[in-house]
């Protein structure tokens, strides 16, 4: 009879805790968008299923050594996270997915990815106002950077307490890029503005596009050391991309590589998600201010959109300034929707690229800074 | 602490003007060296082109040889053809006459402003309707192929 009470004891329904459950009704919800909304379904899927499995009264597998007994596999998973690992590994696989091409041509959109990460420092101020410290602000503060792994990154070094809900807030604005950015656009353009054509790019020479990885690695790394890690993936990646020698290692990159660390990185973020960590009010704080970086992000880059609107005497179309957030390439891909409606001749998609991709680098440079000074 | 008393306790503004302006400076950088890439390259192609132009210059001119009499200028459409070619790469398409124009002028092309009006009466160069020229791929590899085939 004692074994049978010491198995019921051992039972997840004998230690069932509302939090956990709270927990994995949200994981449930996640997973829900994931796949019925197709709301970044790579990483919101795997995200929720962490949050799941590690939710569950007396789950072991986030469970630390001891005894001489090996910990959870989420436990080990999670040193990738920890140590820096997985996210610089996911840049390596953009680097080599991405296409510089349209900044490359149109340098000058480098700035309106510049201007986007305005967001980032405003809200680094908030949070501080509301009683962060330095380290949990810029972690949360890089949200409005709209790059999951800079995300990660920074909060895994900075304040690895609160990743669970950067995280879960990062992709989840991402994924809400077409409805968060249209009404902000909107309100700062005219519809003159957004109907603007923009003349055709240039092409790029495959000496350029070769050049380019090496130019940035060479101004950044000396610029800032601390951002080698993200942008000197991310610039290995797209040199394998663009060299033509090492098309292997760039499908690796892209492909297997790529797949691999989004599996492990979306299920031990998720499994950072327990509610000890999660339910609590600092996480609907990073939620709310998450959502105001990204706002704010995204105005200056629209604002700084229209004084290179007036700089050229109107050859910028303003818009693409909402693409200086780095959510790679759905931010451009909102800007193409917003132009095309009120100029349905408008193609504003490659023009998008060039800050969009800029903004990636913006970002990665600001958690770079971050993590130089703080 | 909360407030202004914790933005000010952990050097809040600073640490966000310190911020942005690294961000700006550091992509601003980039935007200039990316933009001067591909004439950078351009002018490593020609840089025969550019180093007699140079060793012209800084020839006294005693020594400077009297120039032959120019012929007609166009007399070797194919070579012009090939240079206005390569400068059209470089300086990105639409572009516009007096561009095109002085941009041959500075990297020693001769009579710049006849071999581009040549050019364009053989249809090499050709409007876009915009008020913009664009070059002629098609008409350049043709004239090209004959210049071969002739020789």
């Amino acid at each position: 009879m004692d074994k049978f009470f010491y198995f019921i004891n051992q039972t997840g329904f004998a230690n069932i805790e509302v939090s956990g459950l709270v927990m994995m009704v949200i994981g449930l919800f996640l997973l829900y968008l994931g796949i019925a909304k197709k709301y970044e379904p790579l990483l919101l899927v795997p995200i929720s299923f962490g949050i799941l499995l590690v939710n569950f009264p007396l789950s072991p597998l986030m469970a630390q050594p001891e005894n001489g007994q090996p910990g959870g596999l989420l436990h080990y998973l999670y040193l990738g996270i920890e140590l820096g690992i997985y996210p610089p590994l996911i840049f390596m696989g953009i680097g080599a997915l991405t296409d510089f091409s349209p900044l490359i041509s149109n340098p000058k959109t480098l700035l309106l990815g510049a201007a986007a990460q305005a967001g980032i420092f405003a809200t680094f101020l908030a949070m501080l106002a509301l009683g962060f410290t330095d380290l949990e602000s810029a972690a949360i503060s890089i949200i409005g950077g709209a790059d999951g792994p800079t995300a990660i990154y920074l909060s895994s070094q900075m304040a690895p307490h609160l990743l669970g809900a950067i995280s879960v807030a990062a992709y989840s604005y991402m994924a809400l890029v077409p409805v968060i950015q249209p009404p902000v656009m909107r309100l700062l353009t005219t519809k003159k503005e957004r109907m603007i054509e923009m003349r055709e790019l240039r092409e790029t020479s495959k000496r350029e596009r070769i050049l380019f990885p090496v130019i940035v690695i060479l101004v950044t790394g000396f610029f800032l050391p601390t951002a080698l890690p993200l942008l000197g993936m991310l610039m290995l990646g797209n040199l394998f991309r663009e060299c033509g020698v090492t098309d292997r290692l760039s499908k690796a990159a892209q492909n297997e590589l790529n797949n691999i660390i989004v599996i492990f990185l979306g299920l031990t973020v998720g499994a950072k998600c327990s509610a000890y960590y999660f339910l609590t009010v600092e996480t609907i704080q990073i939620l709310v201010f998450g959502l105001v970086a990204f706002i704010v992000g995204t105005a200056t880059g629209v604002l700084m959109g229209k004084i290179m609107c007036r700089a050229t005497g109107g050859k910028v179309n303003p818009l693409i300034g909402a693409a200086g957030v780095s959510a790679v390439p759905m931010s451009a891909r909102v800007c193409q929707t917003v132009g095309q409606k009120d100029n349905p001749s408008n193609f504003l998609l490659m023009f998008a690229m060039g800050p969009n991709v800029g903004g990636v680098i913006g970002s990665a440079v600001a958690a770079g800074i971050f993590l130089a000074v703080l | 602490m909360k407030g202004i008393e914790a933005v000010l306790y952990y050097d809040g503004p600073a640490m966000a003007v310190l911020g942005i302006s690294v961000v700006f400076m550091a992509l601003i950088v980039l935007a200039v060296i990316i933009s001067g890439l591909h004439r950078a390259l351009f002018f490593w192609d020609n840089k025969k082109l550019y180093f007699n132009k140079a060793c012209l210059m800084f020839s006294s001119p005693e020594k400077t040889p009297e120039p032959a009499a120019p012929g007609p200028y166009f007399d070797d459409i194919h070579e012009s053809a090939r240079q206005i070619n390569l400068l059209v790469h470089a300086i990105g398409e639409p572009f516009s006459l007096p561009r095109l124009i002085r941009r041959a002028e500075n990297i020693g092309i001769s009579h710049a402003h006849s071999t581009v009006s040549h050019l364009i009466v053989n249809n090499l160069i050709v409007p876009d309707r915009k008020g913009y020229f664009l070059w002629n791929q098609q008409a350049c590899d043709r004239l090209l192929r004959q210049s071969k085939e002739n020789r």
